[in-house]
């Protein structure tokens, strides 16, 4: 049994694909730890190396289709399972032949679409289920808990939506926030957390929202299980709707 | 009266419609500020019903002029009534938009005062939008049938989508209960816009009409025949279907007590959407002999029973076209397999890999030439088998099928 772990991030993935090569071994667990201290007995810390990442890096640009390699990367997203040891194998059958990849019944490759397609599916839930409150200098801020972590591919859609407005993205659950101020964009560790003023309009959008989607539902035909199977609570947290009271 | 309540009134008024409808738009205008329009409608939230909302549904206003049998705001009933002003649901909109609430607006109304009067409300509610807030985002509103050609245009230059409810699906119908209305005079704004997109805007402007469904005795031939010649002849890009929810207590429409008839407006949704997605013409749909759509099994399933003689089709060597045509298969199952198929001849357990289901499709294939099933089965016999099967869960939902994602959500 080979135990391989990382720190988690994508350089050190990269790394670890370099190692695999290296040492031409193909590890039977990969898992992320925050640092090599809390290392199991039986098991080996690979190193983030910039430089081997970068290498591996340009190789997949190399031989690897646009398509291909973005499909990694949102698998690589899934970060409620590890992901981790079928992406490597993905991209040495990609080694082999770019073209084994659109095998569709091959179970590597089925396997990653399904956490592309569970990463792509999260992001579009998080997407349509944030909500933003107007914080007093009308910058937006919003908190989420998405079950995956979707926060790198959120900003795009929003600086789009949003034309330019400064913004913030708060994931809780993994300490991150996406920031877009003055056309940048940035992902930043959040430490601390006090909770932001909201703008005095805040309270009456809030509630004129809650009366509209009250009155939106049609009585003789409410279905609480179908809209749960649409919005699972996971999503509600944020979402003032579901809590704020008429 | 506060702004809350003017809310909830004219939610209330136009809640009875087919609403989530701002997929498959592409952005054709640009007015600087914030909004964008994606290629497919987002749900930002779902209703207690279980419906998608995705636009801010309201009324200009509820208080109309007309004296339609089927409908609630009609000038006979006693009923509460609110007006907006153009400035309210402007506020409204941006605000909610800024939120990610909503995606834009879907604004419909009573006449008030008059035809152009009410054309110009919303048109002026359209102004402030697109030019006080630069709102980009989607708007759909109704254009008013007898407004002037003036007002029509200018409101379609500066809208995404635009309706006019058709409601009753013949003459005949319309005569007997929306005496204002003739199927003529509610197309007409549609063409008026229709004319001026072609002339003056890149992509041809999105319209879209609503039918009633069981206020009248139409069957769902008629109601099909109608829709693809809306589809085909007047460019329509959607039909809805709503079933018909009895609001009045009048001799000449259904009791108050009949149930909505959901199942049968799901079908028709189904229907549609083969014709417009699967290639089907509704003449292969339905005939003379049977009118209506089979309750017990979906559109396509019931083609597919009634044509056996079409059947088995070979997995592995079917045309796209074809494939689509099998039950059990959607347009995502499709594309797998023609991906798969490029590298190897498949098997039933590389269809189990991609998690195609064979519940259904093994009574319509053959993979790698050998039958899923005993042939000797006849049509008796596969429906009954078909009958056990385990009910999907609550279809009934006629707006699941009206939706973004086609490809993805097209699966019948
Ligand atoms: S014109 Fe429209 S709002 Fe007025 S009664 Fe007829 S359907 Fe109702």
């Amino acid at each position: 049994m080979i135990l391989w772990e990382y720190d988690g991030s994508f350089e050190g993935f990269l790394s670890l694909v370099h190692k695999s090569y290296a040492l031409k071994t193909i590890p039977d667990t990969i898992t992320r730890s925050q640092n090599s201290g809390t290392l199991l007995d039986e098991s080996i810390w690979i190193e983030t190396d910039p430089f081997n990442s970068e290498k591996v890096a340009a190789s997949l640009q190399k031989y690897f289709s646009k398509e291909a390699i973005e499909r990694l990367m949102h698998a690589f997203l899934c970060d409620d399972v590890n992901p981790e040891r079928d992406i490597l194998l993905y991209i040495r059958i990609g080694f082999k032949s770019a073209e084994y990849l659109n095998d569709l019944a091959h179970p590597t490759i089925y396997a990653i679409h399904g956490y592309q397609r569970r990463v792509l599916s999260t992001l579009h839930k998080m997407n349509a289920y944030l909500r933003f409150e107007e914080l007093e200098d009308k910058t937006l801020y919003a908190k989420i808990e998405p079950p995956r972590n979707v926060l790198p591919l959120m900003g795009a859609h929003f600086c789009k939506r949003l034309r330019g407005e400064p913004f913030i993205i708060h994931d809780r659950l993994r300490s991150l926030a996406l920031w877009f101020r003055e056309g940048e964009m940035k992902i930043e560790s959040v430490e601390g957390y006090t909770n932001p003023e909201s703008s005095p309009n805040e309270k009456k959008f809030r509630h004129l929202w809650k009366t509209f989607f009250d009155h939106v539902a049609i009585e003789s035909r409410k279905n609480p299980s179908l809209q749960r199977s649409h919005v699972p609570l996971k999503y509600r947290i944020y979402m003032s709707e579901f809590f704020i009271s008429p | 009266m506060t702004i809350e309540q003017k809310l909830s009134i004219l939610t209330d008024s136009a809640k009875y419609d087919v609403s989530c409808s701002s997929s498959g738009s592409v952005r054709t205008l640009d007015f600087g500020g914030v909004g964008s329009v994606g290629n497919g409608g987002i749900c930002h939230a779902y209703s207690a019903d279980g419906r998608c909302i995705s636009l801010l549904k309201i009324l200009l206003t509820n208080y109309c002029l007309y004296d339609c049998a089927y409908c609630v705001n009609r000038i006979s009933n006693d009923i509460r009534r609110a007006a907006f002003t153009p400035e309210e649901v402007a506020e409204l909109t941006i605000n909610f938009y800024r939120r990610n609430m909503i995606e834009g607006l879907f604004l419909s109304s009573g006449i008030i005062t008059s035809e152009d009067h009410t054309m110009r409300l919303i048109l002026k509610t359209l102004q402030l939008l697109r030019h006080s807030y630069g709102f980009n985002g989607y708007v759909h509103v109704k254009l008013i049938p007898g407004a002037s050609e003036e007002l029509i245009i200018q409101t379609a230059a500066l809208a995404d989508r635009v309706s006019s409810n058709i409601e009753l699906p013949s003459s005949a119908s319309l005569a007997l209960l929306a005496p204002d209305k003739t199927r003529e005079k509610v197309l007409q704004p549609l063409t008026m816009a229709k004319n001026y997109s072609l002339e003056h805007q890149k992509r041809p402007i999105g319209m879209s009409t609503q039918l009633i469904i069981g206020a009248t005795p139409e069957n769902d031939l008629d109601i099909l025949r109608l829709s693809s010649s809306l589809y085909d002849k007047a460019m329509l890009k959607r039909v809805y279907y709503s079933a018909y929810i009895p609001i009045n207590n009048t001799k000449n429409l259904p009791a108050l007590t009949t149930p909505p008839p959901l199942l049968r407006e799901h079908r028709l949704y189904q229907a549609d959407w083969l014709i417009r997605f699967y290639g089907f013409g509704f003449e292969e749909i339905l005939n003379e002999e049977t009118p209506y759509l089979d309750e017990r099994f979906d559109p396509k399933l019931s083609w597919a029973l009634r044509n056996l003689h079409l059947f088995p089709i070979e997995i592995n060597t079917a045309e796209r076209e074809i494939l689509l045509r099998i039950p059990g298969l959607g347009v995502r199952g499709v594309n797998k397999i023609l991906k798969a198929r490029r590298f190897r001849a498949l098997n039933v357990y590389d269809l189990e890999t991609m998690k195609i289901s064979l519940k259904r499709l093994r009574y319509f294939v053959t993979v790698r030439g050998k039958l899923l099933v005993d042939h000797s089965l006849d049509y008796q016999q596969i429906q009954t088998e078909l009958l056990l099967l385990p009910k999907p869960s609550p279809a009934a939902q006629p707006t699941l099928f009206d939706h973004f994602y086609p490809t993805v959500m097209g699966e019948l």
